[in-house]
């Protein structure tokens, strides 16, 4: 159960149109109860992986394996089933409530008119407890700060049940607080709920104590993978975001702080 | 932040469940049959079986136009992620003006045989449909529609069939200038055929339900392309089944009654105020509220007021009652940060 590989990225090589290639021969996995972060400078490719692994753009070549089936082969609904998505930020064009929101998460779980059973809310319910959202369940998106609406994003993608999670820098408009929180959420998906969890990051000191696997970019080709305690070193940083890189190793942390000069 | 608010609201959960889709379905049904049935009493003659067939001769087509225009907004506004949309954006109402328009300058001019009021109905939904296809055309890039792209194409289409239309304007005499003046304000007419309405009511029906089977995914294309095919929507498809869906219920209604204004801007929005944003109940009561609306502005219409030159256009009652209840309720936004 441990080791179960929900996501195997095979050799991913993409370029757009008439343009240079942006993912060279990437391949990762991803457990069911991992936590996985992938960093990388801007530019570096990490937006266009998760968006081929969302489908939303098709490689040239390589496979991507969820369940043990190429991605290509699921319908939609199938892929939603297994596959969801966090932005980088919420927003929402009609004034729909924290619930509502939330409850969108099961539209691939329900029949052409959409209507609901206690199942569907009580996935929802737990969801919405999970993530501390249902206080503010009859608000809209832009009564929320901006934690809170990403907490409803996430409660969104849970109550949809997939085994795997995409979020794209999900804490890149957040204070240091709700920055923790998110990173905690994140966790918590992966080791409580038994999901495979995969963000694009560009914290790498929250990503190094939260996560349990990192995926570094550089130019489209993964430069390192591994645990924190193995690849946060001086000289894979270095090699990544090109810039001095010192560790700090605080006493009360098991993976060294990265400073960067 | 109280807990047992938490669990009481959780208590509380309005379930979208098949019973309440059709008790709201039988609600929205019972509000259009009772005010249709109201009107089809009011007027100067005396109820009899004949006068009440005339007048639901043309509360059914008003109905049929009310239904269209409206539902064909809620899912336009949906599509453009716009809340300020009508289904006029896409160019239907301007271009088939310029066809009707054009089939009655040319009538009048003896360029071609003077059409019959069938003939200036197919002459508009000609022009109305060929200027959509100029929009999709203006707007799809492979295939695919971006909302910001397909506003753009519509307005600039628009604009420029204005320009058209000004012309003939300027070109057009006595009567033909009257003709088309009142065509332009759009008017439901007693005479219209019983094959016309037939026609119109097939293609605003069946669009009326192939849009409500896309309820769900409109609920949640309104969370960004991202979400919504993460979440096993396919985009591209409800973009392109929805444009043509909803270009071919406008055509429809212009076909029947010609541009009327307001109604399918007006009636989703207030829809959305009252009912909240779910589209699964929004396509249903936004086209019976929209039939009522158009049938009781239409009786309105038919008794109060009879011009020297015949009787007021239904479009400016609409466009009168419904640019300042538009304004009203934008005023009410900018005070209510929640909407």
């Amino acid at each position: 159960m441990s080791e179960q590989h929900v996501l195997r990225v095979e050799e991913l090589c993409f370029a757009y149109p008439q343009g240079p290639p942006v993912l060279r021969d990437v391949s990762f996995s991803a457990a069911a109860g991992k936590f996985l972060a992938v960093l990388g400078r801007n530019g570096s490719g990490k937006t266009t992986l998760l968006k081929c692994l969302l489908r939303l753009l098709r490689p040239q070549s390589g496979r991507t394996l969820l369940d043990g089936r190429d991605i290509s082969q699921y319908s939609a609904a199938q892929l939603a089933r297994l596959s969801a998505y966090v932005p980088q930020n919420a927003t929402s064009a009609f004034a729909f409530t924290v619930r509502q929101i939330v409850m969108l998460g099961r539209t691939p779980h329900l029949g052409v008119m959409g209507f609901e059973t206690d199942m569907d809310h009580r996935v929802v319910a737990a969801a919405m407890e999970m993530t501390g959202v249902s206080g503010f369940a009859d608000r809209t998106l832009d009564e929320l700060s901006g934690g809170e609406a990403q907490c409803v994003m996430i409660a969104r993608s849970i109550a949809q049940q997939p085994s795997m999670m995409l979020l794209d820098e999900p804490t890149s408009h957040l204070d240091v607080k709700n920055q923790l929180a998110i990173y905690r959420m994140m966790q918590r998906l992966a080791h409580d709920w038994e999901m495979a969890v995969i963000c694009v990051s560009h914290d790498v000191n929250l990503a190094g104590r939260f996560a349990d696997e990192l995926v570094f970019l550089r130019d489209g080709q993964v430069t390192a993978s591994g645990r924190p305690g193995d690849v946060i070193r001086a000289d894979v940083l270095r090699d990544v975001y090109d810039v001095d890189i010192e560790l700090v190793q605080l006493p009360s942390d098991a993976v060294p702080l990265v400073v960067a000069h | 932040m109280s807990d047992d608010g938490d669990t009481s609201a959780v208590a509380q959960a309005p379930h979208f469940t098949a019973r309440r889709f059709a008790v709201s379905l039988i609600v929205a049904v019972l509000v259009w049959v009772l005010v249709v049935a109201v009107c089809s009493t009011i007027g100067q003659f005396r109820l009899g079986w004949d006068i009440w067939k005339l007048r639901m001769l043309r509360l059914i087509p008003a109905s049929l136009v009310g239904a269209g225009l409206s539902v064909a907004g809620v899912a336009l506004q949906s599509l453009l992620r716009n809340p300020l949309a009508s289904p006029y954006i896409l160019g239907v109402s301007s271009g088939s003006a310029v066809g009707a328009m054009a089939a009655m300058l040319a009538g009048a001019a003896g360029v071609i045989t003077p059409l019959t009021m069938g003939g200036t109905t197919i002459a508009a939904a000609c022009g109305g449909l060929a200027t959509t296809l100029v929009v999709y055309f203006i707007a799809q890039r492979r295939g695919r529609l971006d909302p910001y792209t397909l506003l753009l194409s519509g307005v600039i289409v628009t604009a420029f069939n204005g320009a058209i239309i000004m012309l003939m304007y300027l070109l057009a005499t006595q009567p033909v200038f009257r003709d088309i003046t009142v065509w332009a304000m759009g008017q439901i007419r007693e005479q219209t055929s019983a094959a016309s309405v037939a026609i119109a009511g097939v293609v605003i029906l069946a669009g009326w339900v192939v849009l409500l089977s896309r309820a769900k995914a409109f609920n949640v294309q309104s969370l960004g392309d991202e979400i919504a095919s993460s979440a096993g929507v396919n985009v591209t498809a409800l973009r392109l089944t929805t444009f043509a869906t909803a270009a071919l219920m406008t055509a429809a209604a212009v076909a029947l009654a010609g541009p009327i204004a307001f109604v399918g801007l007006i009636v989703p929005h207030v829809c959305r105020r009252i009912l909240g944003a779910d589209h699964r109940t929004l396509l249903v009561t936004a086209g019976f509220v929209g039939a009522a609306f158009l049938a009781a502005a239409d009786t309105l219409c038919r008794t109060a007021v009879t011009l020297r030159t015949g009787e007021l256009p239904v479009g400016i009652v609409t466009a009168l009652t419904g640019g300042p209840f538009f304004i009203y309720l934008l005023r009410r936004r900018f005070k209510e940060p929640g909407l």
